[in-house]
């Protein structure tokens, strides 16, 4: 890390950099994308992963924090910061051409900041209409509801995106369209049976050859972020089950462990094996659902029930411990809020053993029919470079080839203490995704065997003050939820309040990628690719 | 005569005990005229009815492939679900859609229930039991069945809505595809049946079935027409043209009420049709089980009606087919089309030289063994 | 040639596979069903204690509870779906005591999140498992916990007082 703190020197002199939680550098925003440039250019250790962009009101000024990585090794991190004082017309540079994942993002901050990025080359509001008064993540927004009345009127889309270019040396504002005149443009989504929720892509076709795909997405934002500034650290624990309600218990964790380690609250042995296990189970649950849809995306819907039916023993075993199914609500600052029931080592070891017998069961059923195989060999292929760039996690980013398990990388609870596989496959096809997802299950069987019998006694949640303050300061976690990495980004100032609150969302990514790896499929492959990538919507429109 | 002995249950006593009763009090004129009028009410009774437990059958039966139990709530055992299906659609309101043309919009549900009655009017459900007996039966079945293309391309066109068009288009593809194999399925049973007459053919394959008797050629025409005949009738995994997770619900996406009833009621006849005719022409239709020389045996089986026979026999094939339904993912279309043009269709035309080849050199069971048969 | 093989090995492959996926569904044919026939079933249905779905107020034979209006659960709870209503009353001594006048929770708005059950010092909340709770209008998912007439239940010990004192509700 040293050598890095010299390249950025040599590069930056005037940069400002701090050793906080992580390793944080501060620039002025004309420098911000040279500088990313080299970290990602750094032959010895290229950080080319976009982990975290996350827009801030800082007050006076409105900036941005990029945390990134190497891809190669995600546990070293450097936090670039950059702002600008111009509260009216903020404008900084985009990152886009370096890390594909950046597009989205930056889009999502200009709706909530308004900070415009300049070279973005589509700057519409994500998440949000154009012509939405105000930006809601400012500490200044006005939240008079008449400003932005509830319209029942269908308004029509407009396919033209603005955007700053910079051209010699001069801002540039120009206006592209996103579909030429004669496109077919269907609607697939918001309300459409394969989008898995209210999403929108607005797909140009050339007979069944998808062209070109624009996504549309915000319909069910819920502005959680916002909303967390005003709830004690506790009550914000309740939204994160609602991120990815399917890894519900892992975001939690996430959320959990980020002001664990702010607040340096040991967590009990007993937590931790409860919180592991109960978090295999969750991706478990998750994978075996994406399975299901994925197989019922593909028209076998008899695969759907199965896949259902199994996932529906996880339920229970949740229920009976938390008392939720979907939200369990297990996690707290501390530790767990349940302990397990008396039965629980059973229920689980009679799982596993039903469980393994029915992935063969899959194998036989459905890996290798012919016409699945035609339907997922070959199709959505993803280069391990474009899943880098575009910040593609989970088994979808596994898939392809990169390595990418935050619980190999940066372990956390206790998964540095078990023997597990980190399933890597290199087509980076549909066909690999589906299969990685179904060898992590076996995975997760094999970790939960390793503890199930280990739990040892003790506490279940650490003693916490009655009303959990952090230190100022920004902290970040990191933890492997079912589609990827789940991130948690707190910045405090001391106050019993997050000052600022921002979740890193897998599914975000692997919706960004999908107009690349659609692009000249069939519009049946579009909704198989959808499926195989398993984005869960609440978790894109938190 | 009431009672025909040997055949207590025979329809056709009753059938031929009507026709006499009337003749004898009318003239020719009348008694055609309320013949026909008794015939088209009962097909159309008979078409609602078997509909309806078609509707039933499958739905009970995917229920049990996926570990449910299917409709159980309606009546016992849910079996008046479908009855009770049958009325709300009736009584749910049929929406106008804005600037769809409107007059194909209402003519092409019916084009595609008229095109499967037609078909279902040919087809022998028993002995004596079939409207009518053409000597070209099987020619006809095959031009008929091919109208219901229209309605799903006019509702398609109609609609005004791109997955109805893209569902329409697709079906077209596939259709047109498929119909070619199922042609040559059946014209391969043609070649060594010797006969396109439903009747004659059913007698021909009194000791033999078609099936067995053209050995080889046989089955594989038997499993080409059960594919292709699936794959007409447009349900999964040939469901492209509906392909519910992809285009909502393809070609009648914007049809409601008894007009989606329609489609839904010909969705099942058409299965129907499509096994009857797999029966009739390979599995010796209403024909039952007889061994040449068991007459004791073959008078125990003449006893079971003919037209349980046939239904029985039309159930097997109906079971498999939805057993292949429930079992697959769906293909897409380029899969499709390949397993038309590239598998079904060269096999296909192998297999019709290959039947000639056979009932000219004397190579079918009845020509090699004939007094086994 | 070996184009041919290839034509020929994936018809069969191809055959083979579905024939097994077509074997498993066989199996599942006659395999037990799982559909829970709700409500048919609802004298043998188990639903674990620990269910949550409605939050009462445990009364004792006495008709009593063990709030102590601290409006704790109130202040905690993140979408201000309880209301503690406290009143005043003046006990033989002759002091003011505050206790619960109504302690209302609306099922419509909760999150089930649990945290007025974790954090109430004096146990007086409970998730129940009672699951049935269908109703026609809005306003009949708004409940009042205590009982009509119901007062404290007097302990021995004083309950544990709050650490600390909350002003703030957190969602003003
Ligand atoms: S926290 Fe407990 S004691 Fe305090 S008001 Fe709520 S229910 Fe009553
Ligand atoms: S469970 Fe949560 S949301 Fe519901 S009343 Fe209690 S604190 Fe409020």
């Amino acid at each position: 890390m040293e050598k890095i703190k010299e390249l950025i020197l040599t590069t930056v002199p005037e940069a400002v950099i701090e050793q906080k939680q992580k390793l944080t550098v501060t620039v002025t925003y004309d420098k911000l994308h040279l500088l990313a440039k080299t970290l990602k250019e750094n032959a010895a250790l290229p950080f080319d992963t976009l982990v975290f962009l996350i827009g801030m009101d800082r007050g006076e000024e409105l900036g941005v924090n990029y945390l990134l990585s190497p891809s190669s090794d995600l546990s070293k991190e450097i936090v670039l910061k950059t702002g600008t004082t111009d509260r009216e017309n903020p404008l900084l540079y985009s990152v886009t051409d370096l890390f594909e994942t950046a597009h989205y993002n930056e889009r999502e901050v200009f709706a909530l900041f308004g900070i415009r990025f300049i070279n973005n080359p589509d700057m519409r509001k994500f998440f949000l209409n154009g012509d939405w008064v105000g930006y809601p993540f400012r500490k200044d927004y006005d939240t008079n509801p008449e400003l932005n009345p509830l319209s029942i009127e269908s308004k029509d889309i407009i396919d033209i995106a603005p955007r700053i270019m910079e051209v010699d040396g001069k801002l540039v504002e120009e206006e592209v369209n996103i579909f030429g005149e004669d496109d077919y443009i269907i609607n697939i989504g918001p309300q459409h049976p394969a989008t898995h929720g209210v999403m929108h892509f607005r797909t140009s076709l050339d007979g069944e050859i998808v062209k070109k795909i624009d996504i549309h997405s915000g319909y069910i934002h819920r502005g959680i972020e916002k909303l967390s500034e005003a709830l004690t650290y506790p009550q914000i624990l309740h939204f994160t089950d609602r991120l990815d309600y399917l890894s519900a218990n892992i975001n939690r964790h996430g959320l959990c462990m980020c002001v664990e380690k702010a607040t340096e609250i040991e967590v009990p042995e007993r937590a931790q094996y409860i919180r592991t296990i109960m978090d295999e189970l969750n991706r478990m649950d998750s994978h075996l659902l994406a399975w299901a849809c994925q197989t019922n995306d593909l028209g076998a819907t008899t695969a759907f029930i199965y896949g259902m039916r199994e996932r529906e023993i996880i339920l229970d075993i949740f229920e009976k411990t938390c008392g939720g199914r979907l939200i369990i609500n297990q996690n707290v600052i501390g530790g767990v809020m349940f302990d397990i029931y008396a039965d629980f080592q059973k229920d689980v070891k009679a799982f596993i053993i039903y469980m393994r017998d029915k992935l063969k069961e899959y194998d036989r059923f459905f890996s290798h029919n012919v016409i699945a195989l035609g339907r997922m060999i070959g199709i959505g292929n993803l280069s391990k470079e474009d899943t880098i760039s575009y910040a593609v996690t989970g088994p979808a980013g596994r898939g392809s080839g990169w390595s990418c398990d935050i619980r190999k990388h940066i372990p956390y609870a206790l998964y540095d203490k078990v023997d597990f596989k980190e399933v890597i496959r290199t087509e980076g096809d549909s066909y690999a995704r589906y299969l990685n997802r179904l060898d992590e299950i076996e995975q997760s069987l094999h970790i939960i065997e390793q503890l199930i019998d280990n739990i040892p006694e003790g506490d279940i949640c650490a003693k916490t003050k009655a009303i959990i303050r952090l230190p100022e300061g920004e902290f970040y976690s990191r933890v492997e939820a079912c589609r990827g990495e789940f991130g948690v980004f707190i910045e405090s100032r001391g106050d019993k309040f997050p000052y600022r609150l921002k979740f890193r969302s897998p599914s975000m990514a692997l919706v960004s990628a999908m107009p690349l790896i659609c692009k000249n499929e069939k519009l049946s492959d579009f909704i198989g690719i959808g499926g195989s990538m398993d984005y869960v919507i609440p978790d894109i429109d938190r | 005569m009431i009672l025909n002995y040997s055949q207590p249950l025979e329809i056709t006593n009753l059938t031929s005990w009507l026709d006499t009763t009337l003749r004898s009090s009318m003239s020719e004129f009348w008694v055609l005229l309320i013949e026909f009028v008794l015939v088209g009410v009962v097909l159309l009774a008979a078409y609602a009815v078997i509909a309806l437990i078609l509707i039933y059958a499958e739905r009970k039966i995917t229920a049990f492939f996926q570990a449910r139990y299917g409709p159980n709530r309606v009546g016992k055992w849910g079996l008046l679900q479908s009855v009770a299906d049958m009325i709300k659609i009736l009584l749910k309101e049929i929406i106008k859609i804005n600037r769809s043309d409107r007059f194909l919009f209402f003519a092409a549900p019916v084009f595609m229930i008229v095109a499967s009655m037609l078909t279902f009017g040919a087809i022998p459900f028993g002995k004596g039991l079939n409207a009518i007996d053409f000597n070209i039966g099987v020619l006809y079945v095959t031009a008929v069945s091919s109208l219901g293309i229209i309605g799903v391309l006019l509702a398609g066109w109609s609609s005004n809505n791109k997955y109805s068009m893209i569902g329409a288009m697709r079906s077209g593809a596939q259709f047109v595809s498929y119909e070619l194999s199922a042609g040559f399925a059946l014209m391969t049973i043609v070649v060594l049946a010797g006969t396109m007459q439903f009747s004659t053919m059913i007698e021909g394959q009194r000791y033999c079935w078609n099936l067995f008797n053209g050995h080889i050629s046989s089955m594989i025409a038997f499993i080409i027409y059960l594919i292709s005949g699936h794959a007409e009738t447009n349900r999964g995994p040939f469901d492209l043209p509906e392909a519910e997770s992809e285009l909502t619900a393809g070609y009648h996406t914007e049809y409601s009420g008894l007009q989606f009833g329609f489609y839904y009621l010909a969705e099942y006849l058409n299965m129907f049709i499509i096994a009857s005719i797999a029966t009739t022409v390979f599995l010796g239709g209403y024909m039952p089980i007889q061994v040449h020389g068991w007459d004791a045996f073959n008078g125990i089986m003449a006893m079971i009606p003919t037209y349980v026979w046939f239904f029985g026999k039309t159930a097997v094939l109906i079971f498999l087919s939805l057993w292949v339904r429930w079992s697959f993912p769906r293909l897409r279309i380029d899969q499709l089309l390949n397993l038309e043009w590239k598998y079904l269709l060269p096999i296909n035309l192998v297999n019709i030289v290959l039947m000639v080849i056979l009932v000219l050199t004397g190579l079918t069971l009845t020509d090699l063994f004939p007094g086994l048969f | 040639m070996s184009s041919v093989l290839k034509y020929f090995s994936g018809l069969f492959t191809g055959i083979r596979s579905l024939l097994t996926g077509m074997g498993e569904t066989w199996k599942e044919l006659w395999t037990k069903k799982v559909t829970q026939q709700y409500p048919e079933n609802r004298d043998t249905l188990v639903i674990s204690d620990r269910f949550r779905c409605e939050l009462t107020m445990p009364h004792d034979e006495n008709n009593e509870h063990a709030c102590t209006a601290c409006g704790i659960c109130q202040i905690n709870c993140p979408n201000g779906t309880i209301v503690v209503t406290p009143k005043m009353i003046e006990t033989e001594d002759g002091k003011q005591k505050k206790i619960l006048d109504t302690h209302k929770w609306d099922l419509g708005m909760c999150t089930f999140c649990n945290l007025c059950v974790i954090t109430c010092p004096s146990n007086a909340l409970k998730f129940e498992n009672t699951f049935e709770n269908a109703v026609f209008n809005r306003e009949k998912l708004k409940q009042q916990l205590n009982h009509e007439g119901s007062k404290m239940r007097e302990k021995k010990k004083e309950p544990v007082a709050p650490k600390v004192e909350e002003k703030e509700t957190p969602n003003a």
